[in-house]
């Protein structure tokens, strides 16, 4: 494309979780590694919780789920069953987190600034992170003399 | 060589804003068979949190009780695990913010924005809380006994926020997903500015605010009430009228899909 012919305005940043990890994951492909989650099990409380608020949505025209983690849409593939559309929305989620797969969770190994789980309270026993946490600083920079 | 000034600059500066910067964790808990207790008294606030992170995330400790919090401020913020956790006394401000998983018991009363960005979880008041209680939660259930104050569930993301008496004036303010319950009255502006979510009350609404409408009852409404009573062993109201947005004046439409993602 000729330089005169650049789109040079500024393009939205893009909110989808296959987008942020240049590919997708076998649970947004097949439903048979979803559906044995126990939503009741992975959650807090003698309800759904939070996972009350997560419903089915779409995104570019394909059924996708919302991971809050991560501020991406998940997209989910396979045929959903009619009727348990927000169910299965839900159980995708779950086995992104619980996979660690969420790109929100992978930020949490050089950017978390307090000792917590890594992956989540989803997950018993999950090894904990940001314990250690120093400011960045830019290759090459120094405090300026006096400071 | 390390100089005075160093010295003096890592002691007062913290990068991520922490007081205290370097506490050390008491360890001052009874612990006994994966449950854990100590008394706050005496403690400073960064004592007591570092005493929890202690106990729940090197410990492996899932069940912690806290005694005489003497209403300090930020107590229990940021907890990410689930676990059970008891707090025996009253809370100040700000108190178990930003938490994600905790299944929390306070058996006294609460300052101003107790659950603040609460991700998840069970919180149950036994008592009052203050203004703000619940801001801009994401998810999870907060129960309070007894009455709150102003702007309860301002900038409401998700979850249930459960009243069993009375709320203030512009409670429900801008919210935007979610649910509250109140079974008491609540004050004027109820609802100003909603975007979504659904508020029940099951006694006189002062006024409604602006963009705050009755909604029609269904099937979904009843199921909802009655498994969340059923949950909290709380007394039910007769009746409540429900209120939604008028989606007059702000709505998601397909011009602004950006900011929609921003709260779902």
């Amino acid at each position: 494309m000729a330089a005169e012919e650049r789109d040079d305005r500024p393009q939205p940043a893009t909110l989808d979780a296959e987008a942020m990890a240049g590919h997708s994951f076998s649970y947004q492909h097949d439903i048979t590694e979803v559906d044995g989650i126990d939503l009741m099990a992975v959650t807090p409380g003698k309800d759904l919780n939070w996972l009350e608020d997560i419903e089915l949505l779409h995104e570019e025209g394909v059924p996708a789920v919302f991971d809050r983690y991560s501020n991406a849409f998940l997209k989910i593939h396979f045929a959903i069953p009619e009727g348990r559309e927000n169910e299965i929305a839900r159980k995708v989620l779950m086995a992104h987190l619980l996979s660690g797969n969420s790109y929100g969770i992978q930020l949490k190994r050089e950017n978390a600034k307090f000792r917590q789980p890594l992956l989540g309270p989803w997950v018993e026993s999950s090894e904990t992170v940001g314990e250690d946490w120093k400011p960045r600083t830019l290759p090459g920079w120094e405090r300026p003399a006096g400071h | 060589m390390v100089t005075v000034d160093d010295r003096e600059r890592r002691t007062k500066y913290d990068a991520r804003g922490l007081s205290e910067p370097h506490a050390n964790v008491p360890k001052v808990s009874d612990i006994e068979e994966g449950r854990a207790s100590f008394d706050a008294t005496g403690l400073s606030t960064r004592e007591i949190n570092l005493e929890l992170r202690w106990l729940l995330y090197e410990e492996g400790i899932g069940d912690v009780t806290v005694r005489n919090p003497a209403a300090k401020h930020s107590i229990a913020v940021g907890i990410l695990r689930r676990c059970n956790l008891r707090i025996e006394g009253s809370l100040g401000y700000f108190g178990l913010g930003l938490i994600d998983g905790p299944e929390v018991v306070v058996t006294g009363r609460v300052g101003w924005s107790v659950c603040e960005n609460m991700m998840s979880g069970v919180v149950v008041i036994e008592k009052n809380a203050g203004s703000l209680t619940g801001a801009a939660i994401r998810g999870g259930d907060l129960v309070i006994t007894g009455s709150v104050g102003a702007r309860t569930g301002v900038d409401q993301k998700g979850g249930t926020i459960l009243i069993g008496g009375d709320a203030g004036a512009m409670t429900a303010f801008m919210m935007q997903r979610g649910h509250q319950i109140i079974c008491g009255d609540a004050g004027p502006g109820l609802g100003d500015s909603m975007y979504d979510g659904t508020i029940y009350v099951a006694g006189k609404v002062k006024s409604l605010g602006i963009d705050c409408v009755e909604g029609e009852w269904n099937d979904a409404d009843t199921e909802f009430i009655d498994r969340k009573f059923s949950i909290y062993g709380l007394e039910k109201p007769n009746s409540f009228q429900k209120f939604v947005c008028g989606k007059q004046l702000y709505n998601y439409d397909s011009l602004e899909p950006h900011e929609r993602k921003l709260v779902i």
